[in-house]
């Protein structure tokens, strides 16, 4: 079904409301996925009940550890100091601007005057200054946010709305680094309390606040009296509409869709791609599509071993497995191809097709020629008795039910040009394990970060080194000097068009040299309940907001 | 948590051959201490055993549980914040002082701090005790009642209801939880809506997971205990009970019913293993807070503390269960009550 397009904090009150409204009435015109009744006034008073499907938080503060599943809880209370428009544009928010130096290396930050924490402090350059260190710090143990503010060295604080970063390096990526929330802005008193006590209790400036946490059940989130949008026109002007939020954790996919059904819940996060399809069904569910940024999901080709440190090979496995048949069958059609390492929400994004159209005839021509020639009783093909066999250890963690199955189906389409593919469904720890020791041709591993300088994250040479954990990001082990420097480049200018063009040649080498298969957008779907008004908003990582959002009676 | 059932040294459940002659007063007291001194020292053994395995166990399995405490696996920390957490947490140790310092923390009662959630250990196993002790229980005297039922019924109902007893036994015992509470959720909240799909705190959110854990362990129950019936019902002395005027039911009521009950009774450290890992299936499915689902994330996580700690609350409640059963069982079989 086309989906409901995702729109970060709508531009007006009023438009914003339109918007959502016209939003769910195409939904309803073009999808068969109607809402119950058009939206009347929105209504203030009570309380959302979200249920997560996602593992519950270990701490409710992002800046710690720094997952998903923190995002989208830390989005109802913590505010970024940039987001992303409805175009995808990065726009100030805490932050009222920011001006690099001619070196790239000195970034002049300047603040919203007015705003305050939820615990009465107020927010100013000290406490920017403090967040950052605060992540910067060791015992904080960030493993996400860390990296957003690495370059910066030190701080000063120039007046209370007026913060200089000084960088070790230029680096064009902070502003987008900035919108995420594992970056959030908290307050500096809080800050300094336990970590215990501030994981169980984050203070930050957004619509909501953390009243309780009960473990394993559920976490209370009550409205911001004081709130109002930073942004003039973000939204309504005031409080959210909800009193509260209730945030639940319930891990089955179906007991959570059959909550949903049964009024138990209000929204769901995590839809599979059945309930999806079902709910399209239903006059009174609706959906929220909302793709998250960085990375498509794509299959990595390991380039640093036999047999795939031959691109004849990589090009032969990417063009004999069947990826769009497995994606209408399994997905039902609520995923949408791509043919780019970057999700379609980012706007410096590069697709090309062409690369990856099926031919078996060119797969088996490309193996003849990569001396892979004979083949086996079995079928496989073999060259000097090798059997053509690649290891695919699949995350049981990370891959959705549907998607292991599309791994069995390219396991069966690439058997037919002489492709061994022996999946192993691992947890975690165990996957991680395999991947530190470098045991794996072919691997599925989702990236989420704002802005196409996770092109860095994913191809630089330097990240094929793993980090003190073993852990590292370029999992396809792509080692080209040409790629590194444009990657360089690109997150060193501060020009918009002068950055896009180096992407757009760093992504045409990735594709283009076959080190990935890609699939489709990080799948991010929602469904909400007949009583639910006004949803669409959300965070620069597509994280749903629920500031304008309402429940009808 | 079903491992846990190997490790303990069962007190045995069937009594001994000749073993008739009544104990005096005195001998009985100090047969009664004897018993009270093997028992604490088998549990303190048992929890030992327990506490050494977990720690070697979780070190063997890949991951390291430093990154637990770094916000989970694939942790992209730098080494000085990984560093930082191993002083912190003294993970940088040679592993037998690490395994010594953590008997002795364990001797004191001190369970440690979860890697994770920065919470004491104590203080989580406190908070999801009760959500698994009422579902437990709940689900054990449903399974009984149920079992003992289907025995009843199989053992006067005659040979009809004795093959339609034993097939719904083995149905119940060979479905899988997780099957089981799928499709209960699909039958009485999707299909019907009778029942509230995940827990709200009222007695009906109670319903399906006591059910979905209780099948199961009676499908199991039954079979063993209207075995044992039967082969009551057939001996010599139902014979001359039926001689002596005894009814069918009086019978089975007065003579048959403890010989049915004994091989439950001496299950129960197995039924707990059976109903500590179906607490694992049934928590996730229906939403319920409780240890097994402690347990799913602290493995997950690596959270070594967290794991060690709902490792040891499941050794002491079997430890305990074998103790209560091998009292019930005498209470049940007077044969025993010499030993």
């Amino acid at each position: 079904m086309p989906a409901i397009p995702r729109s970060a904090r709508p531009a007006t009150t009023v438009a914003g409301l339109l918007a959502a409204a016209l939003l769910l009435a195409g939904c309803a015109g073009s999808g068969g996925n109607g809402e119950p009744s058009a939206a009347g006034d929105p209504a203030s008073g009570g309380t959302l009940v979200y249920a997560s499907g996602d593992a519950e938080p270990t701490c409710l503060d992002p800046h710690v550890g720094g997952n998903y599943p923190q995002a989208l809880l830390a989005g109802q209370y913590l505010e970024t100091l940039y987001t992303k428009d409805d175009d995808g544009r990065i726009i100030p928010w805490l932050a009222s601007g920011a001006e690099a130096s001619a070196d790239g290396k000195t970034w002049t930050l300047k603040l919203r005057d007015g705003i305050t924490f939820t615990d009465g402090t107020a927010f100013d350059a000290a406490t920017v200054k403090a967040n950052i260190e605060h992540l910067q710090d060791p015992d904080t143990a960030s493993s996400t946010g860390y990296l957003a503010v690495a370059k910066i060295k030190t701080m000063d604080v120039v007046d209370d709305t007026t913060l200089k970063l000084n960088l070790s390096a230029p680096d064009s990526a902070l502003l987008e680094s900035f919108s995420m929330p594992w970056v959030a802005m908290e307050s500096a008193k809080a800050l300094a309390r336990s970590q215990a006590e501030n994981c169980a209790s984050p203070v930050g400036t957004g619509p909501f606040t953390v009243k309780k946490w009960t473990k394993q059940d559920s976490v209370e989130l009550v409205r911001n009296e004081d709130y109002t949008p930073p942004v003039k026109g973000a939204g309504h002007d005031g409080p959210a509409y909800l009193e509260g939020i209730t945030w639940k954790f319930i891990p089955e996919a179906a007991t959570r869709y059959a909550a949903l059904q049964s009024g138990t819940v209000d929204i769901i996060d995590n839809a599979q791609p059945d309930t999806i399809k079902s709910a399209e069904g239903s006059d009174n569910i609706g959906h929220l599509d909302a793709p998250r940024p960085g990375a498509s999901n794509r299959i990595e080709l390991n380039s640093s071993k036999a047999p795939f440190d031959d691109e004849k090979v990589r090009e032969a496995f990417v063009r004999a497995v069947n990826v769009d048949d497995g994606i209408s069958s399994l997905f039902f059609d609520t995923a949408k191809r791509s043919y780019s390492a970057l999700s379609s929400v980012e706007p410096m994004g590069y697709s090309d097709p062409s690369l990856f159209g099926r031919d078996l005839q060119e797969a088996n021509r490309l193996l003849d020629a990569a001396g892979w020639d004979q083949r086996d009783a079995a079928g496989y093909r073999t060259k000097d008795g090798k059997r053509l066999t690649l290891s695919f250890p699949v995350s049981t963690n990370q891959s959705v039910p549907a998607e292991q199955s599309l791994f069995q189906q390219l396991q069966a389409t690439a058997k037919e040009a002489g492709f061994e593919v022996k999946l192993h469904l691992l947890d975690l720890s165990s996957w991680y394990g395999v991947l530190g020791e470098n045991d794996y041709d072919l691997v599925s591993a989702p990236y989420t970060k704002v802005g196409p300088d996770v092109l860095r994250t994913l191809f630089h040479t330097s990240n094929t080194v793993p980090a003190p954990s073993g852990y590292f990001s370029n999992h396809a082990q792509v080692k080209d000097k040409k790629l590194d420097a444009l990657l360089e480049s690109a997150n060193a200018t501060t020009d918009q068009q002068e950055r896009k063009d180096k992407y757009t040649q760093a992504q045409q080498i990735v594709l283009g040299g076959y080190y990935i298969l890609p699939l489709y957008d990080q799948q991010n779907h929602f469904l909400y309940g007949p009583k639910v008004q006004g949803v669409g908003a959300t965070t620069a990582v597509a994280s749903p907001t629920f500031h304008d959002t309402w429940l009808q009676d | 948590m079903a491992d846990t059932a190997l490790l303990g040294s069962s007190g045995g459940g069937f009594p001994r051959p000749g073993g008739t002659a009544v104990v005096p007063r005195a001998g009985r007291w100090r047969g009664a201490g004897f018993w009270l001194v093997r028992r604490i020292g088998s549990a303190v053994f048992v929890l030992w055993a327990v506490a050494t395995l977990i720690f070697l166990a979780i070190r063997l399995i890949p991951g390291d549980p430093a990154e637990a405490i770094m916000g989970g696996p694939g942790s992209q920390a730098s080494a000085a914040a990984l560093e930082a957490a191993r002083a912190e947490y003294g993970l940088d140790e040679p592993l037998w002082v690490q395994y010594l310092s953590q008997l002795g923390r364990l001797a004191t009662g001190d369970l440690g701090t979860s890697y994770a959630l920065k919470v004491p250990v104590v203080q989580l196993l406190a908070d999801q005790l009760p959500g698994t002790l009422g579902l437990a229980v709940g689900a054990w005297v449903l399974a009984w009642i149920l079992a003992l039922g289907l025995a009843l019924w199989s053992g006067l109902g005659g040979r009809g209801a004795a093959v339609v007893g034993s097939a719904l036994e083995i149905a119940a015992a060979s479905v899988p939880h997780f099957w089981l509470g799928s499709v209960l959720v699909l039958l009485f909240s999707t299909a019907w809506g009778w029942l509230p799909p995940v827990s709200n705190g009222s007695a009906a959110g109670l319903v399906m997971p006591v059910v979905t854990l209780a099948l199961p362990l009676a499908g199991f129950l039954g079979q063993v205990m209207r075995e044992s019936m039967l082969t009551a019902m057939n001996s010599p002395f139902a014979l001359s009970a039926h001689a002596r005027g005894e009814s069918e039911s009086g019978v089975v009521l007065r003579h048959a019913l403890r010989h049915a009950a004994l091989p439950g009774v001496a299950l129960s450290g197995w039924a707990l293993g059976s109903l500590v890992s179906g607490a694992v299936v049934v928590e996730s499915i229906f939403a319920r807070p409780g240890l097994g689902r402690s347990l799913l994330q602290a493995v997950t996580l690596r959270d070594v503390p967290l794991v060690t700690g709902v490792a040891l609350v499941s050794a002491l409640a079997y430890v305990v269960v074998m103790a209560v059963s091998e009292l019930a069982e005498r209470a049940i079989d007077p044969r025993t009550r010499d030993r």
